[in-house]
C-alpha cells in the first residue's frame, strides 16, 4: 500500500513532519522517485505513512471538513481518516463536554464519525450561519440527537430497516441565493 | 382613530362629509392598514370617493360590468356610448361611487352580461362588520399571518382598484373580464391585505352566528370566507381553510353521534403518523421532550432505581435522549424502568410492545438496565395506582433490601384531554399523587381553549392557531422553499384536526381542552402540588435545540416562573412545567375527597 502514493506525496509529508526542505533536496528525491518507479526507497527525510499513528494525531487536529478532503488523498490517508479515534478527536475540539464513559455509548450508537456527520457537522453549519449568539455546542444534546437517530434506525422485531428522519431538520438544504 | 371605531360601527348609515377625508386620509397613511373604519372604507375616502364598506364588492362587482359594457360595445365599434360618457359623466358625482356606476349602468340600457349574483352577499351585509364588540385584544389590530402588502402605501392605488390577486381563480382582470364572464366569481377582491381584514371579521361573524344559533347566516358567511381565503396566500390561507371546515361542520353536524370524532380518519395509526411528522418538522415537540427530560434527569440525581410513566406514549421518541442521558452521567447509569401508557390499537397490532422492545434494543447496545411494561387505556383515567406501583415478579423478597425506586410522571399534551369529562383530571392527580413521584414533568398547549362562550374559544384559537402556522411556514421558508413539502403539509393537517375539534364538536367529544399555564397552575395546586422550577440546563439546551432549526429565528425559549415556553415572536405557544408533591399538612387524601 505505501508502494502507491503518488509522486509529490513524500515530499509534502516530509514537509509537514520536518518543516521546510532545501530546494534541492526535494527536486532530487522527486528525480529519484522517476527513476526508480515504485521502490518507495527514501534516502532523506521521514514519511509521515511509515507511521501511522502520527499520521492519526495530526489528522484528528483537522476540521470536519478538512478531514473528509483527507480521507481522499489516499488509501492509507482514507483508512486512517476513518479511525474512530480521529473524529472522537475532531467531535471533542467541536463539542464541549462528554466524559469516560462517552466512548462505549457513542460506538454503541453508532460511532463519532456518524456523530459528525450527522448531527455536530450540520449543527456547526447550521450555527455558523445565523448569528450563533455565542452559543457554543455541547456533547450532551449531540447526543442526544444522535441517540433518536440510532433508536429510529432500530427495526421492529419484524426486524424491518426504518428511515431515520428525526435528523432532517438538520440536514435541510439553506438557500444561498 | 380608536376613538372612531365604536362610533362608526355604530352610526348606522350615512355619509362622511368630503371635508374632514383628506385629513384622515393624511392620518390612514401613517397608521398602518389593519384598522379599518366602520361604514366608509378610508382608503377609497384618502382619494375622494365614498364608499360603504358593506357595498364594496357590490360596487367592484357593478364597475366589472361597467367595464364588460364598455369593451364589448369598443369592440363593435359602436362609439356612441363612449362619447356618451364621456360628454354627460360630469353631471354625476363621481364620489358618491355605487350611485354613479348605477347611473351609468342603467342608462347605457344595456343587459349586463349574465353574472351569478351573490346570494351570499346581501345577508352578509349586515353582518360584515357590525359583530365586532366582541373583538379582544383591545387595541392591537389582529395580525394574522404574514400579510405581503403591509407596505404599501396608499399612493401606487390604480384608479381601477380590481387588482390580480395572488390566487387566479378568484378575481378577473379587467381584460380577462369579457372571456370570462361566465366564469367570474361573484366576488371580486379588492385588495389582498384589504381581503385579509375582511376575512378575519368574516371568520368572527361567521363565530357569532353560530353562537346565536343563526345558521343561515353562518352558512352563508363560511362561504364567504371560503372565497376570500382563496385571495390569501401561504398560512392565512390554510388557518382560515380549515376553520371554515370546522365551522361548517358544525353547523351542519350538530348532533354528535356516539363516539365519531370529527375528523374522516379516526384511526390511531393516522393520527401516530401526523404526530410523527409534526415530530419532525418542527421543534415544539421536541422542545417539550428535551426540557421534560433535563427535568426528569436532574430529579433522579443520585438515585439507583428509576421509573417513568410516560401518559402518551406513541412511538417513544422522547426516550432514547433520557437514556443516553443516564448512561453517560457521573456515577454511572441507574436501573431504569419504563411504563407506557397508549390508547387501543383498532388492529390489535402491539404498538406499545414494538415501542417497547425497539427501546430495549437500545438500552441494551448502551448498557442501562432496562425494564418496560405497556398499558393499553382508553383513557387515562381507567388507570389504577397498583398498576403503577413496583411490583417484582419474584414477589418482592429481594426486593425489600434494595433501594425504593423513584418515580417521574411525565405527560405531554396529555392532561387537557381529560377535561373533556368531569371529575377525571382529579381523579388522575390523585393517581399520580397515590405514586409518590419525584417529580411531574407537564407539556401543555399555552392557550384558553376551553373557556367561555363558543365565541371567545373560537376567536382565541384563530390567534393561536395562526402563530401555530406562521411558524411552520417561517421554518419552511428558511429552510427552503421546496422543501416545506410533506412534513409541513402533514403537520397541517395534524393541527386541523385539533381545529376541528376545538371548534366543531362539544361535550365528551371535544378533547382538546387547552388551558394556559396560569389555569394548570391552579388546577395543580388545588391537586396537592408546588411547583418545581426547571434549571437553568434546561433552558440552555433548549435555546441551542431552537438555534439549530433552519427558521430558529422566530422562536422564542421563555423562563415564566420557573416553567419554559416556546413560542412564536411574541406568542406562547406550548409550555413545560415541573411539579412535586406538595410536602402534606394533613392527610393527602383526605384533603382530596373533601375538595
Amino acid at each position: 500500500m505505501y508502494n502507491k502514493t503518488p509522486g509529490w506525496l513524500p515530499r509534502f509529508a516530509s514537509a509537514t513532519a520536518e518543516g521546510s526542505m532545501l530546494p534541492e533536496e526535494v527536486g532530487e528525491e522527486e528525480g529519484e522517485e522517476e527513476e526508480e518507479g515504485r521502490k518507495g526507497r527514501r534516502r532523506t527525510g521521514f514519511s509521515i505513512n511509515d507511521n501511522v499513528d502520527l499520521l492519526a494525531e495530526i489528522l484528528g487536529r483537522l476540521d470536519g471538513r478538512s478531514l473528509g478532503v483527507a480521507g481522499c488523498v489516499c488509501r492509507l490517508w482514507s483508512a486512517v481518516g476513518r479511525k474512530d479515534s480521529v473524529w472522537e478527536a475532531v467531535c471533542h475540539r467541536h463539542a464541549a463536554g462528554g466524559g469516560g464513559a462517552t466512548r462505549s455509548v457513542v460506538a454503541a450508537l453508532g460511532g463519532y464519525r456518524r456523530l459528525y456527520r450527522l448531527c455536530i457537522g450540520p449543527a456547526l453549519d447550521r450555527l455558523a450561519g445565523s448569528d450563533g449568539a455565542g452559543l457554543s455546542l455541547s456533547l450532551s444534546l449531540s447526543l442526544s440527537l444522535f441517540s433518536i437517530d440510532c433508536y429510529e434506525r432500530l427495526g421492529g422485531r419484524q426486524q424491518q430497516q426504518q428511515q431515520s428522519a428525526s435528523l432532517l431538520f438538520l440536514c435541510k438544504p439553506v438557500d444561498v441565493s | 382613530m380608536k376613538r372612531g371605531h365604536q362610533d362608526i360601527l355604530h352610526g348606522g348609515g350615512g355619509w362622511y362629509a368630503v371635508a374632514p377625508e383628506m385629513e384622515r386620509g393624511k392620518r390612514k397613511t401613517t397608521m398602518g392598514a389593519a384598522e379599518e373604519g366602520g361604514d366608509v372604507d378610508e382608503l377609497l375616502a384618502a382619494l375622494g370617493y365614498k364608499v360603504r364598506s358593506s357595498e364594496m364588492a357590490d360596487v367592484a362587482h357593478k364597475l366589472e360590468q361597467l367595464e364588460m359594457a364598455m369593451v364589448s360595445s369598443a369592440a363593435t365599434n359602436d362609439d356612441a356610448l363612449l362619447s356618451h360618457l364621456a360628454s354627460d359623466t360630469v353631471h354625476y358625482n363621481p364620489s358618491d361611487l355605487i350611485t354613479w356606476v348605477d347611473n351609468i349602468l342603467s342608462e347605457l340600457n344595456a343587459p349586463p352580461p349574465p353574472l351569478p349574483t351573490p346570494q351570499s352577499l346581501p345577508s352578509a351585509d349586515a353582518y360584515d362588520l357590525e359583530p365586532l364588540p366582541a373583538l379582544p385584544a383591545p387595541a392591537t389590530p389582529l395580525v394574522l399571518g404574514s400579510d405581503p402588502q403591509s407596505e404599501v402605501a396608499p399612493s401606487p392605488r390604480d384608479r381601477k382598484r380590481m387588482k390580480v390577486c395572488s390566487s387566479p381563480p378568484s378575481s378577473s382582470t379587467t381584460t380577462d373580464a369579457a372571456t370570462s364572464a361566465a366564469a367570474a366569481l361573484p366576488v371580486v377582491v379588492v385588495d389582498s391585505q384589504e381581503a385579509g381584514i375582511r376575512l378575519v371579521h368574516a371568520l368572527l361573524a361567521g363565530a357569532e352566528a353560530v353562537q346565536q344559533d343563526n345558521l343561515k347566516a353562518a352558512d352563508a358567511l363560511v362561504k364567504q370566507i371560503s372565497l376570500l381565503a382563496t385571495s390569501q396566500g401561504g398560512a392565512m390561507r390554510k388557518v382560515a381553510g380549515y376553520f371554515a371546515e370546522a365551522l361548517a361542520r358544525r353547523i351542519y353536524r350538530p348532533q354528535p353521534r356516539g363516539g365519531v370524532g370529527c375528523c374522516s380518519f379516526d384511526s390511531v395509526a393516522f393520527d401516530d403518523m401526523l404526530h410523527m411528522h409534526f415530530y419532525e418538522s418542527c421543534p415544539f415537540l421536541k422542545f417539550a421532550h428535551f426540557t421534560a427530560n433535563q427535568a426528569i434527569l436532574e430529579a433522579f440525581a443520585g438515585c439507583r432505581r428509576v421509573h417513568v410513566v410516560d401518559f402518551g406514549m406513541r412511538q417513544g421518541m422522547q426516550w432514547p435522549a433520557l437514556l443516553q442521558a443516564l448512561a453517560l452521567r457521573p456515577g454511572g447509569p441507574p436501573s431504569f424502568r419504563l411504563t407506557g401508557i397508549g390508547p387501543p390499537q383498532p388492529d390489535n397490532s402491539d404498538a406499545l410492545q414494538e415501542v417497547g422492545w425497539k427501546l430495549a434494543q437500545l438500552a441494551e447496545s448502551i448498557r442501562v438496565d432496562f425494564r418496560y411494561r405497556g398499558f393499553v387505556a382508553a383513557s387515562l383515567a381507567d388507570l389504577e395506582p397498583y398498576m403503577l406501583l413496583d411490583q417484582d415478579a419474584d414477589g418482592g423478597g429481594g426486593g425489600k433490601d434494595e433501594e425504593p425506586e423513584v418515580v417521574a410522571v411525565n405527560s405531554v399534551f396529555e392532561l387537557h384531554r381529560l377535561l373533556a369529562r368531569p371529575g377525571a383530571l382529579e381523579k388522575v392527580l390523585g393517581t399520580v399523587r397515590a405514586v409518590r413521584p419525584r417529580i411531574v414533568t407537564v407539556v401543555e398547549q399555552e392557550a384558553n381553549h376551553n373557556g367561555g362562550t363558543f365565541q371567545e374559544r373560537f376567536t382565541e384559537a384563530l390567534h393561536y392557531y395562526s402563530t401555530m402556522f406562521d411558524s411552520l411556514e417561517g421554518g419552511a421558508a428558511a429552510a427552503g422553499a421546496d422543501d416545506g413539502g410533506p412534513d409541513q403539509a402533514l403537520s397541517e393537517m395534524y393541527l386541523g384536526r385539533q381545529i376541528c375539534n376545538v371548534v366543531a364538536c362539544e361535550g365528551a367529544e371535544r378533547t382538546e381542552r387547552h388551558e394556559t399555564l396560569a389555569q394548570w397552575r391552579g388546577r395543580m395546586d388545588r391537586a396537592g402540588f408546588e411547583p418545581v422550577p426547571i434549571g437553568s440546563n434546561a433552558f440552555k439546551q433548549a435555546s441551542m435545540l431552537l438555534a439549530l432549526f433552519a427558521g430558529g429565528d422566530g422562536y422564542r425559549v421563555e423562563e415564566k416562573d420557573g416553567c419554559l415556553t416556546l413560542g412564536w415572536h411574541t406568542r406562547p405557544l406550548i409550555a413545560t412545567s415541573a411539579w412535586r408533591v406538595a410536602a402534606p399538612a394533613e392527610d393527602p387524601l383526605s384533603a382530596l375527597a373533601a375538595r
